[in-house]
């Protein structure tokens, strides 16, 4: 949390002074921009890799903080004195509720959206309200506008201003793992433009997948880039004849890559060099984190509401091998004090989990959660304090999941980090 | 001799699903499941065949998204007659959030718009005209049952003001309850409990759950039916931690 406010700092002191400040930069470079309730991380700094490899120089916030001080403080890291900004391309991952906040006064060249799940109610209010800030920001908007087209509330949103002629659409083909009923709570069950309920070919996950409204068959766009061929088990996709291998397995990173992808190929970047810098690609801050602790493989994974809690369990239950999960729940203001959304986890079909171990300050909601969907009390170990909850953990040599939420990740990493230095 | 058995009908499990609603109907479920009994819970939305709604033990809706909320609105109008049968007979209604307001007179929503309720209860909400204002937060009442008074927890986020309850499901402890800063809230009127405390309610109040599933028990079997404990140590431990 420190960190965070120190990178957020200058910028915030800036922008009290005068809110109007982002004018004053001198800026002649593409400014590219990725919202999204989750991903938005992994994609910008992708996004960030990519470019560097192709030997542009960046200016990015790759750390994370993602509201008007944070991209403020990036900027004014990195300026002259008289505000000029010297790079190829600025590329900032843009929290879902201030695009229209800092892009007032900066000129965006490319906003990539690539979903919209309930997050922190309690903050944000519904997602609708949110998704109509965007769309009236876009109404205006003639830059590239890259779209998920797997996501309703995010593929609306190519229609906000029939003006722009540079909408590009992206998707991702079926799945191992996907179903033909939504398995997890998600949005937008109503066409936004007809009220027709929308029909789904299949679910990838949450309420992502192909879909259309049979009545004013709103979805059916035209698909500038499509990933074929997704296979987990080696981490690899195909887009236009050529395959990407890449390091994560998850379907949610599948999407974020293609979305890298359908930037880098709109700058025209070299597609052996994009192959070249996503097979490396790697972010070491608990998204989907491989360690390995006392020996003992430990996967670590963010989760700050249903669908990325639902997306790290299909992870789990995708691995045979025997596990234990750790799953730590803050109820911090940054987390949102409404904890009702661990209901929304699917905790029903767990796979080879030997034992779960609950902590954080809502540790036992979340023990009473995973309790009442059958799995059994006694291997059920709810922990308030984080150390205890660690040692544990780790008393076993069995395989780790660490699932945690937002202000308890950076502590969780480093209470597990600290196993390695005894 | 044939399980015991409840039967739950599931309002609109598409929809009204914000806030983990679900939760309750798993509560339920599983309380049940562990003393013997058996759950039958039985989905209805908009285009499945019209539900034989007294023909339930227990009917739960819980709160929605505004927009869907609306669209719902018009579906369970057509209910209203075979609703309010199922509550003279005595079949049990949670009913949560967005489905609270639906059973008063009207929703008035922020441009002055009114989604009718299904006046079967006197209350009615008005939204604040401000959209950024709603009543956000850990909530604790007290509620009267059989009896007993027991501190229910939960969390409560509504914009939409409730008046005219005059039966308040409890008093408020600590929280906003019907309305910014109220004494009062939700609305509990014998077999009907209606309350903006989301999400799953009952997760944390296992007194709560057990009245209901008691009541429902007593209703169908007409016999005295004694709940077996059940190991509720998680549960008092998130209580004493809240409390």
């Amino acid at each position: 949390m420190l960190v965070k406010i120190g990178g957020n700092f200058l910028g915030k002191i800036a922008y009290d002074w005068n809110p109007n400040i982002f004018r004053a930069f001198q800026i002649n470079c593409p400014i590219i921009a990725v919202t999204a309730t989750n991903g938005k991380t992994m994609t910008n700094n992708a996004i960030g890799h990519v470019f560097q490899t192709a030997g542009k120089k960046i200016i990015s916030n790759q750390e994370g903080n993602n509201m008007e001080t944070g991209i403020l403080s990036t900027l004014l890291k990195n300026c002259s004195l008289t505000g000029k900004i010297k790079a190829d391309y600025l590329i900032f991952e843009v929290d879902e509720g201030y695009v229209p906040v800092i892009f007032k006064d900066l000129k965006l060249d490319t906003l990539i959206v690539l979903d919209f799940f309930r997050d922190q109610l309690d903050r944000n209010g519904e997602v609708e309200s949110l998704i109509l800030r965007i769309q009236e920001f876009l109404k205006t908007y003639t830059g590239n506008l890259i779209l998920n087209n797997d996501d309703p509330n995010v593929a609306r949103l190519g229609q906000a201003n029939p003006d722009n002629h540079n909408v590009y659409y992206f998707s991702v083909d079926k799945y191992d793992y996907a179903t033909t009923d939504m398995k997890e709570a998600g949005e937008g069950k109503f066409c936004p433009f007809c009220n027709t309920r929308i029909e789904y070919e299949y679910y990838q996950y949450s309420h992502i997948g192909k879909f259309k409204c049979p009545n004013c068959n709103y979805g059916d766009n035209e698909i500038y880039q499509l990933a074929t061929n997704i296979d987990l088990k080696n981490k690899t996709f195909t887009i236009d004849h050529t395959t990407y291998q890449i390091k994560f397995n998850s379907i949610y990173n599948i999407y974020n890559f293609v979305a890298v992808v359908t930037c880098s190929r709109l700058y025209e970047l070299d597609i052996q060099i994009i192959q070249k810098a996503l097979s490396t690609f790697v972010l070491n801050n608990g998204r989907l984190e491989d360690l390995t602790i006392q020996n003992i493989p430990t996967i670590i994974n963010l989760a700050k509401n249903p669908t990325g809690a639902n997306v790290s369990l299909r992870i789990l239950n995708e691995d045979e091998r025997e596990k234990e999960l750790l799953f730590v729940l803050n109820d911090n203001l940054a987390d949102g004090r409404d904890v009702s959304w661990i209901w929304d986890i699917n905790f029903e079909e767990l796979n080879q989990v030997t034992r779960i171990i609950t902590s954080g300050t809502r540790a036992y909601d979340m023990a009473i959660r995973i309790k009442t969907a059958g799995y059994p009390i006694e291997k059920i170990e709810p922990y308030l304090d984080l150390h205890e909850a660690v040692e544990n953990f780790y008393k076993t040599p069995t395989k780790k999941y660490v699932i945690a939420n937002y202000t308890s990740l950076q502590p969780t990493r480093n209470e597990i980090l600290r196993l390695n230095k005894n | 001799m044939k399980m015991k058995e409840l039967k739950i009908l599931y309002l609109y499990p598409d929809i009204l699903e914000l806030y983990g609603d679900y939760g309750n109907i798993q509560v339920l479920r599983y309380r049940l499941e562990q003393r013997g009994f058996q759950a039958i819970i039985e989905p209805y939305s908009i285009g499945d065949t019209p539900p034989d709604f007294k023909s339930y033990d227990l009917i739960f809706a819980g709160g929605g998204a505004d927009q869907e909320q609306g669209i719902l609105a018009q579906d369970l109008i057509q209910y209203k007659d075979a609703i309010q049968e199922a509550i003279k007979n005595g079949v049990f209604f949670l009913l949560i959030c967005g489905a609270y307001q639906l059973f008063g007179q009207y929703y008035k929503g922020v441009e002055g718009e009114k989604i009718p309720g299904l006046e079967i209860f006197d209350y009615y909400t008005e939204a604040i005209s401000d959209r950024k204002k709603r009543c956000i937060g850990n909530i604790i009442i007290e509620v009267n049952l059989n009896g007993k008074m027991t501190k229910v927890i939960g969390f409560e986020n509504h914009g939409g003001q409730t008046f005219n309850s005059n039966t308040p499901f409890g008093t408020v402890l600590s929280g906003n309850g019907n309305k910014f800063g109220d004494t009062q809230e939700g609305f509990f009127l014998n077999n009907v409990i209606a309350t903006y405390l989301h999400g799953p309610l009952l997760a944390k109040n296992p007194e709560l759950s057990d009245y209901i599933i008691q009541y429902c028990l007593n209703r169908k079997y007409q016999e005295n039916i004694t709940l077996a404990p059940l190991n509720d140590d998680f549960e008092n431990k998130c209580r004493q931690q809240l409390l």
